[in-house]
Order: structure tokens, then C-alpha cells, then sequence
């Protein structure tokens, strides 16, 4: 039985550096964790998607949108190379557009690597209306072409 | 405090063929996806531009320095050397320790994107029981069984931390599901956009038409996942095992998230496979074998 001394001390150390950890870092500490995923229920979500654009003088361009009118037109990122959740967190999470976040988007996702193509990055918003449906939009963001960046002028406008 | 101990770090038969299989299984697995993570993390890390959201370590070293000369791929070199030298050669095993240590700045560089996931992480306590076992026992029956026994403990601690995450977070109410119809439109999002096509399968469509069904599939989540720690009891730890499964199972078909690596690691620890393997008749015969004895047993 001496030996579950050892153990049992091993034990506790880690649980207390767990602890410690977690405690000072927002529930997060690789690989500890309180695992809080899908914990806040019932919230509104923001996720993200890429719309390939044909025409960028399209009136509705830059509208919001239910996300059925877009669903056909829906870039794969898979057949690009690019990780649909990190694509969702960049854009959902940055919090100021400034020049830098834009060009690490574009190297991130190598949009300069495919120049024939008119990419619109979209939020995507999802919440319960008051008919206790799921109400899922698109947010037209930026419209990355082969040599600019285009921010939507509805949600920034120019001063 | 003691019964637990027991449950967790005992084997019956500590010195069998069944017993040794199992735990060299466990270390087998170990490896095996630190490596693949580590390798896929790897050539996704020099994309990386900006730290959008630093994790564990890179709160207090800039990782970006291994987003570019190649550093991420030098590290996962040091980190496939100091896991397969201690498996393979059974020998210098405090090397998974520092292993560990490279695993976690590997995940911290690769997820410095916003997004905080958690498939890794039973593999990474399995990583770090193996590198205390080799810092503070000897022999590979003390090491092994150790290391077992300390990633089985977080198993538990994680999913019963994470149901007490939502009750803490949401309450009882976390169970109504309307909240499972949010959560499927939001994966349903992220599918849209991997793969520009998406559909709603059978049970998806059933949970939508069906508030009850989806509060029912809810709750069956969240009360397995408070059991978790029972994975701990030996008695109880076939039973939550498979209701773990399930879970995962039905997290799959409802939100389209499949835990492969836990759902493995959990058939891989969470059944008495020592018990099985030395029931088939002669087995013993292998603890005698040279070759298996060399690279497979100890």
C-alpha cells in the first residue's frame, strides 16, 4: 500500500496545479480545462463562410440576408485548404479591422493564391426569434479580390 | 480516498500477458496521436500570420516565433524522437515529459486561431502520466499501471467538470431543446462551409420536429457526462464507458462533432481487455516469446 502514496501524492500535486491553472486562466490551461463547450445554452452564435461572387456590382451584395439565398453559392474551404473553424473564429472574434488583421486574413487563408476569384467573407448569425425558430443570416463582411480588400460600406463606413 | 486509488491504479493480474498488452496498447495509442496531431499541427502552423487568441504558455512567450523558419516542424522532430525512443526502446522514458512539454507549445502555436478544442487532450494527460510515471517510479509494470490510472482520473474529472460547466453556466434549463436546435444550425454552418453543401439527417430532422425528443437527447448527454467520474469504479466503468460512447455517438448524428480519438482511447481503457486476452488458452506462452517480449511486453 506504500506505493499508492506516491500515486495519491502525484495526484493531488497535479490536481492542485490544475486548479491553479484553470483558476488564472479562464477555465484554460492545455490541457487542463473546465471544458465549457456548448455550456452557455440558448445564446445567440456567429460563425463564418465564404460566398463566391460572380458579379461584386450586384445590388444585394452587400444586404444581409437569410442564409438559404446563399446556400448555393457557398465556397468548400476543404478543396482550399482552409479550416472552416478557424476561418469562423477570425472572423467572429477579431474585434478592430485594422489593415494588419485584414492582411493576415489574406495570408492565412492564401487568397492571393487563387487571383481569378471574387471571395465576400460572411458572418453567419443564428438565434431563436419569437416564434421559437432558428433564424440563421448571412452578414456580407469583406470582399477580397484579386488585388483589394473591400469592406461592407453598411457596417464600415467611410469617415 | 484510498478505494479510488485502488480502482484506478490496481490491476488483478499485474504480471500477465492480458495485463501488459493493455497498458502497452495504452502507451501504443499515446504515441500514435501525439504524433499524428503533432504532425498535422505541423504543417498547418507556418499559415499562421497573427495570434488571434494565446493559449496556456503563449500568455507568456511570444509563439509566433513557430510560425515561420520551420520551427514547428523542428519540433515535431524532437517530439517524434522523445516519444518513440521511450516506446520502442523502452529506455530514457523521462523523455516523454520534455515530449509533453513540445506537445503542448505545438498545440498552443496551432491554436492561437480563436478556436479552443479539446479532442487532444486526453492523449496529452496521457502524455504527461507517462512522464511523471518515468520521473517518479521504476520499472515498466509501476510506470504503465500508473499512467493508466492518472489519464483514466482526468477522463472522469473532464466530462463530469464539463456537465458541471453547463450547470453552472445555464442551470437545469441547459437540457430544453430549443438549445439543441441552435446548436444544430450552428454546426450545420460550419459543414456548409467545409464542404459549400449541406443536409439535415434523419435524426437531426426528428430532433427539430420533435421539442420533447430533443430535450430527451439533451438530458441523456448531460447525465452521462456527470457520471463521467465513475469511470474511475471498476465495477461501473464498462457501464459509463459505453454510455460515453453512445454519447458521442449522438453528439456525431445530432451536431456533426465526432470525438474519434476519446471514443478509441475510452474502448482502449475502458474495458477489461487483460481479463479477455487471458482467458484465450496458451497466451501466457507470449511472456516467454523473445521477439514479442522485446517490442510488444516488457
Amino acid at each position: 500500500m506504500d506505493s499508492f502514496k506516491k500515486h495519491k501524492k502525484i495526484l493531488l500535486w497535479t490536481l492542485l496545479v490544475n486548479i491553479l491553472l484553470v483558476a488564472t486562466h479562464l477555465g484554460e490551461f492545455w490541457p487542463f480545462s473546465i471544458f465549457p463547450m456548448f455550456s452557455q445554452a440558448g445564446k445567440e452564435w456567429s460563425r463564418g463562410v465564404v460566398e463566391q461572387v460572380e458579379d461584386s456590382t450586384r445590388a444585394d451584395l452587400w444586404d444581409t440576408k437569410p442564409i438559404s439565398e446563399i446556400e448555393d453559392r457557398i465556397l468548400p474551404l476543404k478543396d482550399y485548404g482552409i479550416h472552416e473553424i478557424d476561418f469562423a473564429n477570425f472572423i467572429t472574434k477579431t474585434k478592430v479591422w485594422n489593415e494588419k488583421r485584414l492582411n493576415g486574413m489574406r495570408s492565412t487563408f492564401q487568397i492571393d493564391q487563387h487571383p481569378g476569384e471574387m471571395w465576400l467573407a460572411t458572418r453567419v448569425r443564428g438565434y431563436m426569434d419569437e416564434r421559437d425558430s432558428v433564424v440563421i443570416e448571412a452578414i456580407p463582411m469583406f470582399l477580397f479580390t484579386a488585388d483589394t480588400t473591400i469592406k461592407n460600406p453598411h457596417l464600415f463606413p467611410e469617415p | 480516498m484510498m478505494r479510488i486509488l485502488q480502482n484506478l491504479f490496481q490491476f488483478d493480474e499485474p504480471d500477465s500477458v492480458g495485463t501488459k498488452i493493455q497498458l502497452r496498447a495504452f502507451e501504443f495509442f499515446a504515441v500514435t496521436y501525439t504524433l499524428i496531431y503533432t504532425w498535422e499541427w505541423a504543417f498547418y502552423i507556418p499559415r499562421l500570420s497573427d495570434v488571434v487568441l494565446p493559449l496556456g504558455l503563449a500568455n507568456y512567450i511570444d509563439i509566433s516565433v513557430f510560425f515561420t523558419n520551420g520551427i514547428s516542424i523542428y519540433n515535431a522532430v524532437l517530439i517524434s524522437l522523445f516519444t518513440l525512443i521511450p516506446l520502442l526502446f523502452k529506455r530514457v522514458r523521462w523523455l516523454y515529459a520534455i515530449a509533453f512539454v513540445l506537445f503542448h507549445l505545438q498545440h498552443v502555436a496551432r491554436f492561437s486561431q480563436g478556436e479552443i478544442p479539446h479532442s487532444a487532450n486526453l492523449v496529452a494527460f496521457s502524455l504527461m502520466g507517462l512522464g511523471l510515471a518515468a520521473l517518479f517510479f521504476k520499472g515498466m509494470k509501476n510506470e504503465l499501471s500508473f499512467a493508466f490510472g492518472f489519464t483514466l482520473f482526468f477522463f472522469g474529472l473532464g466530462y463530469t467538470s464539463a456537465a458541471i460547466s453547463k450547470l453552472v453556466a445555464t442551470g437545469v434549463t441547459w437540457v430544453d431543446g430549443y438549445h439543441l436546435w441552435l446548436w444544430m444550425g450552428e454546426k450545420s454552418i460550419d459543414i456548409l462551409s467545409l464542404q459549400g453543401e449541406f443536409q439535415y439527417n434523419w435524426l437531426q430532422e426528428l430532433a427539430f420536429n420533435s421539442r420533447f425528443l430533443a430535450t430527451l437527447i439533451l438530458s441523456f448527454g448531460l447525465i452521462t457526462e456527470l457520471l463521467g467520474f465513475t469511470i474511475w469504479f471498476k465495477k461501473l466503468r464498462p457501464y459509463i464507458v459505453i454510455m460515453l460512447i453512445g454519447m458521442h455517438v449522438g453528439i456525431d448524428l445530432t451536431m456533426n462533432i465526432f470525438f474519434k480519438t476519446f471514443s478509441i482511447q475510452l474502448i482502449i481503457m475502458g474495458f477489461f481487455w487483460n481479463r479477455y486476452i487471458n482467458a484465450i488458452p496458451g497466451v501466457e506462452g507470449l511472456n516467454e516469446h523473445p521477439l514479442v517480449k522485446k517490442i510488444l511486453l516488457y
